[in-house]
């Protein structure tokens, strides 16, 4: 049981490159179509040009949509790690009377239909006089994006020693002093990670800005917009360019996260 | 934590009772209740009313844009007698047999990653992980240009061996294909969790005590991994229920699934009172099986293990 | 090894079992396994016979190689070379769970998710036995180690430490195993309990006659435990022996320094056929039994062994001169550090025989020649 034959070992390794294959073909894929010269994609590339990135690079309508799908994500991620900050505390740390309800009704909003969420939060700011705006796709957002990032933090308060405070507390510090100086470094990680979860599930999230952004249009609406009717290769050239900014947040993410770790 | 220093705190904490209580000071009490305002406040603004204000919907006749009509089933009624039921019935076996596969697949995945990369089996899972952050539209038609008529595959097999493979879309399995890729990491993530439940000595002092392979695995993984694969199980399960860009794109029509209906109720149709009764109809059966699975889980406990 | 004019100075009880195991056969025996990660050696060529109804401990350092060494032994780990030999059959390639061996890990390893009695009657499950004598089996042996019987139904997380203790105890006994393997079992439970628990297990072993072969890093365990011990450093055997034949003949300075305790001097031979001090001005009669072609070494004496002389008696083969600087209570023992030029040394006597001491005062130091361990170094 303690170590693997290599015939075993061989196998798994390769069972897991084979999902990893997988789950990037259809990223590749979209690649190759977006230099693909001809408007509709043929396998094998016959010809390759960049004229498509050309083309959104000066799209302005893609340039809205890429601001606002910024935005949306900036500020979801913003307003979700301090939301969720308290609510870990509220989730793991502290002891209290409603806790365990609580914990059960923080997970609804996950494990939800996020079309009939989205329909739902139209139907609620329709009612209250709201107009759909890229704002009222932030909130929606947050409705399902607050939760995951509590959950995340919470793993980490989890592990987090609560005789710590109290030896501060003994040695004289106040609560806000303990607060600042020891709980929110403590869980730095836990909150830095859960905003990085925060912008890329907003980034690429497509039900519930559909149904709640209105006249504003976030980046995977357009696509889909285009995918529905009149579709341009510059539907793949801005699925990249989304990839691939994903890729680089989350790289320089994973990177401060690792500073952040040598330092603890 | 080895497994040395862990069992020493459980020796403690089962030594002395509970020590749960005593991790947190006294004076911080009703901190918890502070702490959870912001997101009660949210939850209710943001989840609660809509919710209330669905089902209320939900009993208006039909076809009318507000609240202010005396209640009516007459909805309830028409989702019966015609056939919704027919898109309800297609999103509960896509949704089952989504659950099915991916169980099958992510079980031996999630063991493979912890056995073969160890230590940065976190690093690994982020990579598997990381397309999901990718829109779910981008990934999907990649998959129709994957597979499409004159996509990758087909291009690739009639260059090669002069056949192509025609198109693979347009028919359920690729429905399938598409709703199991997209939810792979829902499933894979909790699995693990549910894994790192399993002390690696358990399994060894089974084995020790006269256990085959597929003894540990039926005596001592699945149970301890249980909490995390009925949650994988319920996650994948609700939200293949909810999906339905992958019938749009990689089934192009090729059957209607129950969140396609109530969007159309609520923009073409023009039928809120409808969209609403379908889409409480939906929340009930989803509701039940998590309820059903979830009174079986502590999910504090098992991220607490970390 | 035996030294001509060494008398053990204490004599253990010569049990039925210790005259027994002069002429069973060897129900374990390893030859020069070896075990290796790379290029560490984590074991180094170990070759050693475990006796039926023994109880063995490995004693060693953390890193000897001790954990390591029994994973082979229960079938956890396969050995780089060498052989190991069930009764005479090499099972070296005999999975873990098809060897009539049974290990205690250090973390107990309990089943977290099943009872006291699921958790004990788990070997006989796999063995496929029915429940009603699975519970009957599993009932023994709770009893022999001493578990209440309305634990039975109890989940093993509602247990304490030592309970725990005991639960994990009765699954190994349980197995019935030929060889029963105990990795550090005690060391992360309290003082008492552990002292309680050694005398315990040591109970079992000689009610049972199983063999019992044990880890642990506790001289003290191993000493109050064992009909033998094996000294590990570095992935090999320093030596095998009885306890006090390990205790009273070392053979060498690891051993000697592992098993308590130690003063020691850098010494070599004079010219007048006694050993000289390299750190004090003053020279130690040598003990009769010398290793061949001493010139240099080390000189080691054991704290009890040392002992106040009076000053004037100047006819001493072993003198130091010092002044006493500290003194620590053990009980039923003195220790006193005492400081003599650059050097510290400890010695000890029973309380009964103290006599009233200031610290600053100047003592005299001595001991008796045969008491006295040379090493060449």
């Amino acid at each position: 049981m303690g170590n693997l034959s290599p015939l075993t070992r061989r196998m798994m390794s390769t069972y897991i490159g084979v999902i990893l294959v997988i789950m990037y073909i259809p990223i590749v894929t979209v690649g190759l179509a977006s230099i693909s010269k001809s408007r509709f994609f043929i396998f094998p590339i016959r010809k390759t040009s960049t004229k498509w990135y050309e083309q959104t690079w000066s799209s302005l309508q893609i340039q809205d949509s890429f601001i606002t799908s910024l935005s949306v994500a900036g500020c979801v991620a913003l307003i979700s790690v301090i939301l969720a900050f308290f609510g870990a505390l509220a989730y793991a740390r502290y002891d209290w009377r409603g806790r365990s309800i609580f914990q059960q009704i923080l997970l609804i909003p996950i494990f939800f239909p996020q079309a009939v969420l989205g329909l739902a939060l139209q139907l609620w700011f329709n009612s209250l006089g709201i107009n759909m705006s890229w704002e009222a796709t932030v909130f929606a957002q947050m409705v399902w994006i607050v939760p995951i990032v509590t959950l995340i933090i919470a793993i980490q308060a989890f592990g987090y020693d609560a005789a710590i405070e109290e030896a501060a507390f003994d040695l004289g510090a106040s609560r806000w002093m303990i607060f600042r100086t020891i709980t929110l470094p403590l869980l730095g990680p836990g909150v830095f990670a859960g905003f990085l979860f925060a912008i890329l599930l907003s980034w690429g999230n497509f039900p519930l800005a559909y149904f709640t952004s209105g006249a504003d249009v976030t980046t995977p609406e357009w696509l889909y917009g285009k995918m529905i009717g009149g579709y341009t290769p510059m539907v793949p050239a801005v699925g990249l360019i989304t990839v691939l900014l994903g890729g680089i947040i989350l790289a320089v993410g994973l990177k401060i996260n690792g500073m952040l770790q040598r330092e603890q | 934590m080895n497994e040395i220093a862990r069992s020493e705190l459980d020796n403690s904490s089962a030594a002395g009772g509970d020590n749960a209580s005593e991790r947190r000071p006294a004076w911080k009490m009703s901190g918890g209740l502070v702490s959870a305002l912001p997101i009660i406040t949210l939850l209710i603004l943001g989840f609660v009313g809509p919710m209330v204000l669905v089902l209320v919907y939900s009993f208006m006749p039909r076809g009318s844009f507000s609240i202010r009509n005396a209640p009516s089933i007459q909805n309830y009624v028409d989702i019966i007698e015609q056939d919704f039921y027919l898109s309800f019935s297609w999103s509960l076996f896509l949704a089952l047999v989504t659950v099915v596969i991916l169980l099958a697949i992510c079980y031996p995945l999630a063991l493979a990653i912890k056995r073969v990369s160890g230590r940065r089996a976190n690093l690994l899972t982020l990579i598997i992980v990381a397309p999901l952050f990718v829109a779910e539209n981008i990934r999907l038609q990649g998959w129709v240009l994957f597979l499409d008529k004159k996509g990758v595959l087909d291009g690739a097999f009639d260059s090669l061996f002069g056949l192509g493979t025609g198109s693979l879309v347009n028919n359920v399995p690729s429905i399938i294909f598409g709703i199991v890729y997209i939810y792979l990491p829902f499933m894979l993530f909790p699995i693990l969790l549910g894994l790192a439940n399993v002390p690696q000595d358990a399994r060894e002092a089974a084995n020790d005590l006269g256990a085959s392979r597929w003894r540990v695995f039926r005596d001592i993984e699945m149970p301890l991994a249980m909490p995390g694969i009925m949650i994988g199980g319920m996650l994948c399960f609700v939200l293949s229920l909810g999906a339905f860009s992958e019938a749009k794109f990689l089934g192009k029509g090729v059957i209607v699934t129950i969140s396609q209906d109530i969007e159309s109720a609520f923009t073409f149709g023009q039928n809120w009172p409808r969209g609403s009764a379908l889409s409480v109809i939906l929340i009930v059966i989803a509701g039940t099986a998590v309820f059903l699975a979830m009174r079986r889980i502590n999910l504090e406990r098992m991220l607490a293990k970390r | 090894m035996a030294r001509a004019g060494n008398r053990p100075r204490h004599r253990t009880l010569n049990t039925g079992s210790n005259r027994k195991m002069a002429s069973a056969p060897p129900i374990l025996q390893l030859k020069n396994v070896k075990k290796s990660f790379g290029s560490l050696n984590a074991v180094d060529g170990v070759t050693l016979d475990i006796v039926e109804g023994e109880l063995f401990t490995i004693v060693g350092p953390s890193g000897s190689g001790k954990t390591t060494l029994i994973r082979m032994l229960v079938g956890m780990d396969k050995p780089t070379s060498g052989d190991i030999l069930l009764r005479g059959k090499r099972i070296n390639d005999v999975p873990a769970n098809q060897r009539p061996t049974c290990m205690v890990f250090q973390s107990l390893a309990l089943f977290p998710h099943m009872t006291v009695g699921e958790n004990v009657e788990y070997s006989a499950k796999c063995k496929g036995i029915p429940k009603k004598q699975r519970k009957e089996i599993a009932t023994r042996y709770l009893n022999l180690a001493h578990m209440p019987q309305s634990y039975y139904d109890k989940s093993v997380k509602q247990c304490s430490g030592g309970e725990r203790q005991r639960v994990a105890l009765a699954r190994a006994l349980a197995f019935e195993p030929e060889i029963l393997f105990f990795d550090e079992p005690l060391s992360a439970i309290d003082y008492r309990l552990r002292k309680t628990l050694e005398k315990e297990l040591k109970d079992i072993q000689r009610e049972t006659g199983k063999t019992f072969v044990y880890i642990t890093h506790s001289l003290e365990e191993a000493m109050v435990m064992s009909d033998r011990i094996g000294v590990m450093r570095d992935g090999k055997l320093a030596q095998i022996g009885s306890p006090s034949t390990i205790y009273t003949q070392p053979e060498d300075r690891f051993v000697t320094e592992f098993m308590g305790e130690v003063n020691s001097f850098s010494v070599s031979l004079g010219d007048d056929g006694r050993l000289a001090s390299k750190e004090l001005a003053v020279s130690f009669a040598p003990p009769d039994k010398m290793p061949d072609g001493f010139t240099s070494g080390v000189l080691i004496m054991r704290p009890e062994d040392m002992s106040f002389a009076k000053s004037a008696d100047s006819a001493l083969d072993n003198r130091i001169e010092g002044e006493l600087f500290n003194e620590y209570l053990l009980g039923s023992r003195i220790q006193y550090q005492v400081r003599s030029g650059d050097m510290t040394f400890l010695i000890e006597e029973l309380r009964a025989d103290a006599v009233d001491r200031a610290l600053g005062d100047h003592v005299t130091l001595t001991w008796r020649t045969v008491d006295s361990m040379v090493f060449a170094e």
